[in-house]
């Protein structure tokens, strides 16, 4: 190829790579634009399409049309400030650049603003299946750079890229050392905009059907390493939001607290494990059921035994809890406490209620009763369905009467309804169930397909007990997973995916070093970066020793680099009968004029002769060997040692 | 009127002038003047970013702010990396000139006003070629690629102002090789001038010729020159000129050269060209001189109380012209 349209084309190509990166964050319109351009400068640049003649107007029309597309992204985000609406306006902005780009200078421009993409991209995403395509743009960078400042065809394409690898190799050593050492900052100069992305989960309401969306997403929402044994699998219950105010038809958390309640008593063996969770754009951490202490200092632990972050969370966040999975609480209930979780609307499933009153008034007590109520809902043909078809207003009615079918959250608000109108104080818990487990990456990672609702009640001298009507409707629920339960009503792709074995095992050995790229790439902050050094062996280790760590490490890739890379310049020295004449040289201008630059070996003799004749002859010899040697054909190294000697034997 | 040795350097004035004149004369005296080859050791080279390395760096400080600011993995990662890459970056441009052997500088003199030439010979000696190397003298630039192994040749344009010798003060190696991040350069001293002749300009008639024969020798054969003998080889003659019939017989490295064939011949004297204006009379003896040496005619010049012996051929010329240029300056030739 023409290598003066080698460097717009790279330029344009790799724009288009760093496009393909964020497709995600920039508008669709913003995207065709610049993708336009990129061909449109290809096919200009391969001679495909002829330059259009620049008349006195374009620049007017380029600013105007650039002045439009500002306009135009301010508006379809109502902001310039922000990672999705700066990223758009770089798209733009590299769009129109790519248009009117004639010099070199403008290709540098775009390759510019191509590694600013990537960089967003970057911020925007950092899950490790992007990985391999941020350093493939980068490569391509790279050697697109070298293409821009060098257009001679002694330096093919071929050659750029592969200067460009060995050149970002060589550089991984140092990137990793910044990267462990280079000290962080702890906290922002600017605040992250919240809402980053639309994240699916569980939100603080359910109405019948909303556990049921969240059924057929795979994605994960958050992993779980235990410090210990695996608890077993029926007592796996992540606890999420606490829902107690019901209309009916959906269940809502309050947000301030309606009456004072003591924490339950801890009982038995503590189980620790670190989670990782996925962020969620929620303020609530996760926990197994029921968490005994608040993890971290700005982390609330509410009455509801929820945990509540001070803001949502918006990037991937690890955190270390303790939890038991018994309680016990021998304190009463207030009568505020009591009166606020059994409030139902007073007109809405009349024949649940009835059935409550007449079930209540033939059991003996609370507990009695709440058993009885379990065994009903085992005895009356109910089916666990993902299906469970349309509910009328009086939503429990429906599912306990008419369809008989429901999910999760249908039997946890039908039970927790039944309770309530037998005047048992009694609330909906949303969370997971379950979880998958990783023999490679050795944790247990928890999908959002293991949404589910469960029931709490209060019974008198043993506090909130957990009650989950599902279990009893679909005892398999926890033994297994949605995936497995319930097949049909799923997405055959995914249904397939989830079976087959093999794709297992590689889905594992991907989460595995997912997992292990989010803990200890994406997650690494100052206080790993401490830890680290604590390791390394320095006794509480502060700020500044990140600094010597760093400048000695730096010392060490420098010393590297310039020891691999100067082997080659060893030989780029003068041969040996260079070397030798220029010894000559030197002791013979201690008796002549300096040797001209024009000036030959015989002419310099040949001066050098003349102000010297009893050197004459010596000297003459000498220049010509040296001649000989140097332009002859294939001088021998006995010849060249011999040389050598006679130079040094030279006296003047 | 004398001709003095004046450096062919630019004429700027002012702050940025005398600090890049102070520079310099500082690079001088830490290198010295080099001799012929000149091997470009790592020690005399000096390194800087291009504009362009510059806006790279600011780019790296503001992606550097919003990876620590966000406190994001990947995008530190992605600074880290394009960091590294600078180094290296700059290790490669250095590498790409370190070792560079300058094998020889020829000049090329010219008429006043025109230009003259520097003939640079690069050789690479290294395992890899090099690549976007600059020559620049003054305002002049050329770049070139050297092949591994191999030779390359600089033609640099020099220009004559003034009639006389023009100093080359400095000649600039340098390669912003291989991403235009650096630039890499070292200045090379040598010992080395020009010739500006002075210009052929004139309307006079030349003075009558004679008859006689003469012996004007010239390695470059034209079409109607005979062969003319054998001379010792010089730096900067080219390996195809040399007779290797007679190095095989022993006879050390010869030339050949040749000759053209002798017709008329007259003596251009200084003292009868008419007029009171020395430059005017030098380029009316300078046209004489061209003129004759375009019809093939053997001429002689007296000046200055020198002579040069009748003679024809391109050598011939370059003597009486060189003769002409260094006039007034006491300078021999």
């Amino acid at each position: 190829m023409n290598p003066a349209r080698r460097a717009p084309i790279a330029a344009a190509l790799v724009f288009g790579a760093a496009l393909l990166l964020s497709v995600r964050s920039a508008p669709a319109w913003c995207l065709a634009i610049a993708l336009a351009s990129v061909v449109w400068r290809v096919l200009i640049a391969t001679g495909r399409v002829s330059v259009p003649r620049r008349r006195p107007g374009t620049r007017f029309l380029l600013g105007a049309v650039t002045a439009v597309m500002v306009v135009a992204v301010a508006a379809s985000f109502r902001t310039l400030n922000g990672l999705a609406a700066g990223t758009a306006l770089l798209v733009v902005m590299g769009a129109l650049k790519l248009l009117e780009s004639r010099s070199r200078r403008d290709d540098a421009i775009v390759i510019g603003v191509a590694l600013f993409l990537l960089l967003a991209a970057g911020l925007g995403a950092q899950g490790l299946w992007r990985v391999p395509l941020y350093l493939v743009t980068l490569w391509g960078a790279c050697a697109a750079i070298a293409l821009v400042a060098h257009d001679v065809p002694q330096f093919t394409t071929r050659a750029a890229l592969t200067l460009a690898a060995r050149a970002l190799l060589m550089a991984v050593p140092l990137a990793a050392l910044c990267f462990a050492f280079f000290p962080r900052v702890a906290g922002q100069f600017w605040a992250l905009e919240a809402g980053a992305g639309a994240s699916t989960g569980l939100s603080d309401e359910m109405s019948p059907g909303s556990i049921g969306k969240l059924a057929t997403e795979y994605e994960p929402a958050f992993r779980a390493r235990f410090e210990g044994a695996l608890p077993p699998r029926a007592a796996l219950y992540w606890r999420g939001p606490v829902l107690d105010s019901f209309d009916g038809f959906t269940w809502r958390r309050e947000n301030f607290p309606q009456y004072d309640a003591e924490r339950p008593e801890m009982v038995g063996e503590p189980v620790r494990y670190r989670i990782t969770l996925e962020p969620t754009d929620q303020p609530w951490l996760f926990a197994l059921d029921t968490v005994a202490a608040s993890p971290r200092r700005d982390v609330y632990l509410n009455r509801d035994s929820m945990l509540i972050a001070p803001n949502p969370i918006v990037t991937t966040t690890s955190y270390d809890a303790v939890s038991h999975l018994r309680t016990r609480s021998a304190a009463p209930l207030s009568a505020g406490g009591r009166s606020y979780e059994t409030r139902l609307p007073p007109d809405r499933n009349p024949r649940a209620r009835a059935l409550a009153l007449e079930m209540r008034a033939r059991a003996s007590s609370d507990a009695q009763y709440a058993q009885a109520m379990l065994d009903w809902f085992r005895d009356n043909g109910l089916e666990y369905t993902l299906e469970p078809g349309t509910t009328s207003i009086d939503s429990v009615d429906t599912t306990l009467f008419d369809s008989k079918r429901g999910f999760c959250g249908h039997f946890a608000s039908a039970y927790a309804t039944l309770m309530r109108a037998a005047g048992i104080p009694a609330r909906i818990v949303t969370g997971y169930l379950g979880g998958e487990w990783n023999p490679v990456g050795g944790y247990l990672l928890v999908r959002q397909s293991e949404a589910h609702a469960w029931t709490e009640v209060w019974l008198q001298g043993r506090g909130w007990v957990r009650i989950d009507p599902t279990a009893v409707v679909a005892p398999e629920r926890l033994q297994r997973g949605v995936f497995d339960l319930l097949p049909d009503s799923l997405p055959a792709t995914s249904v397939a995916f989830h079976r087959s074995t093999l794709l297992n095992r590689l889905r594992q050995l991907w989460d595995g070093a997912d997992q292990w790229w989010q803990e200890h790439v994406v997650e690494f902050n100052l206080r790993a970066q401490l830890h680290l050094l604590e390791k390394l062996g320095i006794d509480s280790p502060e700020w500044q020793h990140l600094g010597w760590a760093f400048a000695a490490g730096l010392l060490v890739w420098i010393s590297w680099v310039a020891l691999t890379l100067r082997r080659s310049v060893a030989r780029g020295r003068p041969d040996r009968i260079t070397r030798a004449w220029l010894r000559a040289t030197r002791k013979l201008e201690r008796v002549a004029p300096a040797r001209q630059a024009h000036e030959g070996p015989i002419d310099f003799a040949r001066r050098v002769g003349a102000l010297r004749p009893e050197l004459a002859e010596r000297v003459a010899a000498l220049a010509a060997r040296y001649a000989r040697l140097r332009f002859g054909p294939g001088a021998k190294a006995a010849e060249i040692a011999s040389f050598e000697r006679d130079v040094k034997l030279l006296a003047v | 009127m004398g001709a003095a040795t004046q450096p062919a350097s630019s004429s700027g004035k002012g702050l940025g002038h005398r600090l890049r004149r102070r520079v310099a004369d500082w690079a001088r005296r830490r290198q010295g003047e080099d001799r012929l080859p000149v091997p470009v050791s790592t020690r005399r080279i000096y390194i800087l970013p291009t504009r362009g390395g510059y806006a790279f760096a600011a780019l790296l400080f503001v992606m550097l702010i919003a990876g620590l600011n966000y406190g994001n993995s990947v995008a530190l990662l992605i600074t880290f990396l394009l960091g590294g890459f600078a180094l290296i970056a700059m290790h490669l441009c250095h590498r790409n000139l370190a070792g560079t052997v300058v094998r020889s500088v020829a000049t090329v003199d010219g008429f006043a006003g025109e230009h003259g030439r520097l003939s640079i010979t690069l050789e690479n000696t290294a395992d890899t070629p090099r690549i976007g190397l600059e020559c620049a003298c003054e305002a002049a630039r050329v770049s070139l690629s050297v092949p591994v192994g191999a030779t390359a040749r600089a033609e640099l344009p020099v220009e004559l102002e003034k009639r006389g010798r023009v100093r080359i003060e400095r000649i600039r190696l340098s390669c912003a090789f291989p991403f235009g991040l650096f630039r890499a350069w070292t200045w090379l001293h040598l010992p080395l001038s020009l010739l500006a002749w002075p210009p052929p300009r004139g309307q006079r008639e030349p003075p009558p010729e004679a008859a006689i024969g003469g012996s004007a020798t010239s390695i470059h054969r034209a079409g109607d020159e005979e062969w003319a003998g054998l001379r010792e080889f010089r730096d900067g003659d080219s390996p195809r000129q040399v007779a290797w019939g007679a190095y095989a017989r022993g006879r050390g490295l010869l030339v050949k050269t040749y000759q053209s064939p002798a017709a008329h011949q007259r003596t251009f004297d200084f003292a009868s060209v008419p007029g009171s204006d020395v430059e005017q009379r030098l380029e009316q003896l300078a046209a004489w001189i061209v003129a004759a040496h375009a019809r093939g005619e053997r001429y002689g010049l007296k000046i200055g109380g020198q002579e040069v012996a009748p003679a024809s051929g391109s050598e011939h010329r370059a003597r009486c012209l060189n003769g002409l240029a260094l006039y007034g300056s006491g300078e021999p030739w």
